[in-house]
C-alpha cells in the first residue's frame, strides 16, 4: 500500500463524483484522512443529495481509508469555515485543500441571464476563495499546506457559450497564482490544474452548442487537442498529479498551472511577451500606433471567430 | 478622417485615471462618449455625480461629444441603463470599454467576504453586465468592438491582491469566451492589461513594496507609464482598422505595447496507462520540474 500522504489530512470539495471522486479516494489510497465534500447537486447547481458524499466515504472506509462526509455549501465564508472546522473536529489538523466544487450553466454571452453568471461564479470562483481562505489560516499557522485549485482551458483558452464558467475558472487561475505569492514564504504551495476528462459535466454540453460553434467555424478547445477525444478520458486519470502536488515530493513546486489529461501531464506557459511595439517619445501618436499596430503587432494574427458573411 | 468617426462608445470608469484618457482621446477622434463613474473612492466607498460630469465638460469644451452616467456596473439593471443611455442620447452604440474597478487588498489569510464581494461584483460582474446588454446589439447590427481591462496582477499574480488577481484574470478569460461567442457576428473583444501609475497604483502603501521586496516575492510589472498613455491602444482597438484583431490580450504602458501569448502546453510527460504517485515522484524533478521557478520561495528553517 503506498503511503505518500500517510498521517495528512485532505480535504476535497466536489468529491462526490468525477474528478473529485477520484482525488479523494486516491488520496486515501496514498494514507490520507479525507473530508468528502459535496451537496450532491445537479450539473446546474439545483437540487441535493446527502449520500453522493456518503457513498463516497463509504467506498474509502470498505477499502480501508478513513474519510468523513461533509455537505456544507462552498458559496458563503461561513460554509468555508465550517468545511475546514469538520477536518479539524473530526481528524485534529488540516494539510491540503482541493477544490473541485463546480457547475455548469452554458449560454451565449448575449443570452446569458444575472442568475446563470451569479451562479457559476459563486460556486467555482468565490467557492475556491472561501474553502481555501479558512484553510491558509492554518496553513500560516502550522508554516506548512497544500493548495490545489480547479481551473480550465474554459477560461485560459476560452469556450464558445462559456462567459460565467471561462471567467470563473481563469479567475480562479489568477487567484491561485496570487495565493502562491502570499503564501508561499509561509512553506505552502498553492497551484492550479486544468483538467480534460469525460465527466457528468462535459456530458451536459448540449451537441447543440459545438455544433453552433463548428457551423460557425468558432475554434472548439478539443479542436487542438489532437488525438485526444474528450469524451473518453477517464476522470481518475487526474488523481495522481493531484496526489503528487500534495505530496512533500512537491515542497517547491508553487504558483504553476498543469493541463492533465489522460495519461498526459503539461506546465502551461506563464503570460509572456510575443510581440512589441514602442515609440522613443514614451507617447502615442494616433497615427504613428495605427501603422506599427497594422503594419507588424496584429498583422496575421489568428481569429478565433472570424466573422461570417450573412 | 478621425479614426472612430460617428462612433458611440461607453467607457466605464471614465470619470478619473486611464478610463478619463480613454473618453477624452476618443471624443478627439470623433466618437460619442457615455462617460460612466460613480465617482467612489478607490475602496467603493462614497459617490461624486461631478466626477463623470467634469470629463463631460472637458470634453464639450475641446468641441467633442459626450454625455455622463452615474449607474452602478455592479447589477444587470445598472448595465442595462449604461446601455440604455447610449441609445437615448446617440441613438446607437458601437464601442464598449470596461474600465471601471475597485482595489480592497489584503493577504488571502486575513481577506473578508466583503472585500472579495466588492471587488468581484465591480471588476468581474461589472465587466459582464455592460459586454452582456451591448453584445445583444452588437449581435444584431453585426459589428462591435468590447475592450475588458484585465491586468499583470490577475496574469503574473500579486501579493495581497487575491480578489482582485482572481477579477482581473477571470476578466482575461470572459473576454476570450466573448471573443468566440461574437466574432462570427463581426464583433471583436480584446482585453488590456495595463501598467500605468493611477489612483489605484498610488493607493497600494508603500511599505506593501518594500515588504514584498524585502521578502523576495516578486511584484507585478513596473509602473512606469502614465494614465493617458493606455489610450492610443485602446482608441485604435475601436477602430474599423482592428477589424481583424480579436480574443488577445495587449499589454499597455507608456510607449509600449506589447501582445501577450496565449496559455499553452511548454513541457509535457506522458506514459502508458495511469501515473502513480511513486512514479511522479521519480520523472517530475527531472522533467517538468526542472528549474520551475517559484515565485515566493520559504526561506530556510532559522532560528
Amino acid at each position: 500500500m503506498p503511503n505518500n500522504l500517510e498521517g495528512k489530512v485532505a480535504i476535497v470539495t466536489g468529491a462526490g463524483r468525477g474528478i473529485g471522486r477520484g482525488v479523494a479516494r486516491l488520496m486515501a489510497e496514498e494514507g490520507a484522512s479525507v473530508v468528502v465534500c459535496d451537496l450532491g447537486g445537479n450539473v446546474d447547481g439545483s437540487g441535493a443529495d446527502v449520500s453522493v458524499a456518503q457513498q463516497v466515504v463509504n467506498e474509502i472506509t470498505e477499502a480501508g481509508g478513513k474519510a468523513v462526509a461533509c455537505t456544507e455549501s462552498v458559496v458563503s465564508m461561513e460554509g468555508g469555515e465550517q468545511i475546514v472546522q469538520t477536518a479539524i473536529d473530526n481528524f485534529g489538523r488540516l494539510d491540503i485543500v482541493v477544490t473541485c466544487a463546480g457547475i455548469l450553466r452554458d449560454r451565449m454571452v448575449f443570452n446569458m441571464t444575472e442568475q446563470e453568471w451569479d451562479d457559476v461564479i459563486a460556486v467555482h470562483l468565490k467557492g475556491t476563495f472561501t474553502v481555501v481562505k479558512n484553510a491558509c489560516i492554518l496553513f500560516r499557522q502550522q508554516r506548512s499546506g497544500r493548495v490545489i485549485t480547479f481551473s480550465s482551458e474554459s477560461g485560459l483558452v476560452g469556450n464558445s457559450g462559456q462567459a460565467n464558467y471561462g471567467a470563473a475558472k481563469s479567475g480562479i487561475a489568477g487567484f491561485t497564482k496570487v495565493v502562491a505569492k502570499d503564501m508561499g514564504r509561509y512553506g505552502v504551495t498553492a497551484n492550479a490544474i486544468a483538467p480534460r476528462a469525460t465527466t457528468r459535466m462535459i456530458g451536459s454540453i448540449p451537441d447543440s452548442a459545438a455544433e453552433i460553434r463548428a457551423r460557425g467555424g468558432v475554434a472548439s478547445i478539443s479542436d487542438s487537442s489532437g488525438d485526444d477525444n474528450l469524451r473518453d478520458l477517464d476522470p481518475d486519470a487526474v488523481a495522481p498529479f493531484v496526489c503528487y502536488l500534495a505530496s512533500d515530493y512537491a515542497a517547491n513546486v508553487n504558483g504553476q498551472t498543469f493541463l492533465v489529461y489522460g495519461d498526459t501531464i503539461s506546465l502551461v506557459s506563464q503570460p509572456r511577451p510575443e510581440r512589441a511595439i514602442w515609440t522613443e517619445t514614451g507617447h502615442w501618436e494616433m497615427d504613428e500606433l495605427s501603422d506599427r499596430a497594422r503594419n507588424y503587432l496584429t498583422a496575421g494574427i489568428p481569429n478565433p471567430a472570424p466573422a461570417q458573411q450573412q | 478622417m478621425p479614426l472612430l468617426q460617428d462612433k458611440v462608445a461607453i467607457v466605464t470608469g471614465a470619470g478619473r485615471g486611464i478610463g478619463r484618457g480613454v473618453a477624452k482621446l476618443m471624443a478627439q477622434e470623433g466618437a460619442s462618449v457615455v462617460v460612466c463613474d460613480l465617482g467612489v473612492n478607490v475602496d467603493g466607498t462614497g459617490a461624486d455625480i461631478s466626477v463623470a460630469q467634469q470629463v463631460v465638460n472637458e470634453i464639450k469644451e475641446d468641441g467633442g461629444n459626450a454625455v455622463a452616467c452615474t449607474e452602478s456596473v455592479a447589477t444587470m439593471a445598472g448595465g442595462e441603463n449604461i446601455v440604455q443611455t447610449a441609445v437615448d442620447n446617440f441613438g446607437k452604440l458601437d464601442i464598449v470599454v470596461t474600465v471601471a474597478g475597485i482595489l480592497r487588498d489584503r493577504m488571502v489569510f486575513n481577506m473578508t467576504e466583503q472585500e472579495w464581494d466588492d471587488v468581484i461584483a465591480v471588476h468581474l460582474k461589472g465587466t459582464f453586465t455592460v459586454v452582456k446588454n451591448a453584445s445583444i446589439l452588437f449581435r444584431q447590427q453585426r459589428s462591435g468592438r468590447i475592450i475588458t481591462f484585465s491586468s499583470t496582477s490577475g496574469l503574473y499574480g500579486n501579493s495581497g491582491q487575491a480578489n482582485y488577481g482572481a477579477a482581473k484574470d477571470g476578466i482575461a478569460g470572459f473576454t476570450r469566451v466573448c471573443a468566440r461567442d461574437l466574432g462570427r457576428y463581426g464583433v471583436t473583444a480584446n482585453s488590456i492589461s495595463p501598467s500605468a501609475s493611477t489612483r489605484m497604483t498610488t493607493s497600494v502603501p508603500d511599505e506593501a513594496r518594500a515588504l514584498r521586496s524585502a521578502r523576495g516575492i516578486a511584484a507585478g510589472g513596473s509602473l512606469r507609464g502614465e494614465a493617458e498613455d493606455v489610450a492610443p491602444m485602446v482608441t485604435w482597438l475601436a477602430s474599423d482598422e482592428a477589424a481583424h484583431v480579436n480574443g488577445h490580450v495587449f499589454h499597455v504602458t507608456g510607449g509600449l505595447v506589447t501582445l501577450l501569448n496565449e496559455p499553452e502546453p511548454v513541457k509535457s510527460i506522458r506514459k502508458q496507462g495511469r501515473w502513480t504517485v511513486d512514479e511522479l515522484a521519480g520523472v517530475f524533478p527531472a522533467t517538468i520540474g526542472i528549474e520551475l521557478y517559484n515565485p515566493a520561495p520559504a526561506p530556510p528553517p532559522s532560528a
